[in-house]
């Protein structure tokens, strides 16, 4: 068993590490407004009218069920990440708490609505979040929702099963 | 509270007060169970006449497979016609009771499990059937028993909530009793998987004497043919089939194992929405600490308010 944990950490890190590089070199972020529209100010990475200030967008792949995608552009930057679903039950679970996460979005600040497609969840960070955000604040966040996340839903699932084996034993025992 | 209890408990409360000789008053309430069965308590007449009646919807089905003997044997004394509206109904004279309090607290369980014991109708009589059908099958070897015995009773259904019912099926060897049940949700349906797996191999691992669970998503074959059973191909329809054994089939044991396995459909899904609420509040909290690691990523607010010796208030700008 702790083998197989520090198997698993010893994938883990590097693959945080190359996230965490990743995006302190992509949050560099400054004021920019609108080429196409007058007096507007909007994340370009979202908008994408004007090409000469989007960004080569990165995938950083730990297998083929998890990955990050981090798409910069001048003002804003967007961390999409696909979280890992081995079966049914994490893929529900995942759903669950992405849903439960995005309902909450207004609280988040950098969370996106809604995350881009093929992803679980995704985050927009803007220029006006890391004016006044720490920025490696910004990124241990990052860093840190994605340790818990699998965490936290490998948990509940374990939770899940060990409930209902003693539901069923329960409920079958009265016969014994 | 793992397990659910097999009485109303309300009826239960509300009886146990009246019996315990307070004084009568007059009762008019309504009582909610499992699966919409609804009771009605009231005094229609006078208040120490306490009236109890039941809707249930599965009531004419009960009745074709013997309710009506079982309800008799149980509350003959107190039968009355049924209140209109409500399908059987019970009339107990307080001034009536039994002396013994013991005896008065048996009567009071004997209503409160009303539900079961109309419910156990098609159960003892697939009991009988077996017994009936074991006898039958000892004359013979298995190769040259007559059709009747070797393939078994008819099956009984009984349609007790709208989309869903419950087959019993007597044989020789075994009763078969095979729930259908209906996950609105995909969640649901997921962890009912999960559940309903842990029951299957629960057997194989830790009660070897329990009765076979088997689980399945079309129709077994004992329903082929059986009007009302559809198969949707959509997984949204489970079929849960107790394979009860010999062992559990003594009339020892009947009046239990009758009683518990009743409740197996409202203990499964009360099970799989307790575990949906914890899962709720988990995520909950979860969702609290993340944002407080948000939080740590805005700076500290400087003091803005800075108070001078005579102790007004001015604000430095920022």
């Amino acid at each position: 068993m702790v083998s197989l944990d520090q198997r698993a950490s010893q994938s883990l890190r590097p693959y945080l590490q190359a996230v965490r590089s990743s995006l302190t070199a992509a949050l560099c972020l400054s004021n920019f407004a609108s080429q196409t529209a007058e007096r507007h100010n909007v994340p370009e990475v979202e908008a994408r009218t004007s090409p000469e200030v989007l960004l080569t967008p990165l995938t950083i792949a730990r297998n083929e069920n998890e990955r990050v995608l981090i798409e910069p552009s001048i003002n804003s930057i967007r961390i999409s990440i696909k979280i890992k679903q081995a079966d049914e039950i994490e893929h529900i679970l995942v759903h669950k708490f992405t849903r439960f996460l995005t309902q909450r979005a207004e609280s988040f600040f950098i969370l996106r609505r809604k995350p881009i497609k093929g992803y679980d969840i995704s985050f927009l960070i803007t220029n006006f979040h890391t004016e006044e955000m720490l920025k490696h604040k910004l990124v241990d966040f990052i860093i840190q929702f994605m340790e818990e996340v699998d965490k936290e839903i490998s948990e509940m699932k374990l939770f899940l099963n060990a409930r209902a084996r003693f539901v069923a034993e329960s409920f079958l025992i009265p016969f014994d | 509270m793992l397990l659910l209890d097999y009485q109303n408990v309300l009826i239960q409360s509300v009886l146990s007060e009246r019996f315990s000789g307070a004084a009568p008053v007059s009762i008019d309430q309504t009582v909610s169970d499992f699966d919409g069965v609804i009771f009605h308590i009231s005094t229609p007449e006078s208040k120490t006449k306490i009236m109890i009646s039941i809707q249930i919807r599965c009531f004419q089905d009960l009745l074709r497979h013997g309710a009506e003997e079982v309800l008799n044997r149980e509350y003959g004394p107190y039968v009355v016609p049924p209140e209109p509206g409500y399908d059987f109904s019970i009339v107990v004279d307080v001034e009536d009771l039994p002396a013994e309090k013991e005896a008065r607290d048996e009567l009071v369980n004997k209503i409160a499990l009303l539900k079961r014991n109309v419910m156990a109708a098609p159960f003892e009589q697939a009991y009988q059937e077996h017994y009936h059908l074991k006898a039958e099958a000892s004359k013979f070897t298995s190769e040259e028993a007559p059709q009747g015995v070797r393939e078994g009773g008819e099956v009984k259904a009984i349609h007790y909530r709208e989309e869903e019912a419950i087959y019993v099926k007597a044989s020789h060897d075994r009763v078969t009793v095979i729930f259908s049940t209906i996950f609105r949700e995909e969640t649901d349906r997921v962890f009912g998987k999960v559940f309903i797996q842990e029951f299957v191999d629960a057997r194989r691992r830790a009660i070897q004497n329990a009765p076979q669970v088997l689980f399945r998503n079309d129709p077994p074959l004992e329903l082929q043919g059986v009007p009302g059973v559809k198969n949707t191909g959509t997984g949204e329809i489970g079929y849960v089939t107790f394979v009860l054994f010999p062992r559990h089939l003594t009339p020892q044991r009947m009046p239990d194992v009758i009683s518990h396995i009743q409740t197996f459909r409202d203990y499964f899904h009360y099970h799989i929405k307790a575990s949906k609420a914890y899962i709720h509040s988990r995520m909950r909290r979860r969702t609290a600490d993340f944002l407080q690691v948000l939080r740590r990523a805005r700076p500290d607010q400087e003091e803005k308010e800075r108070k001078t010796a005579s102790g007004r208030t001015f604000k430095v700008g920022s």
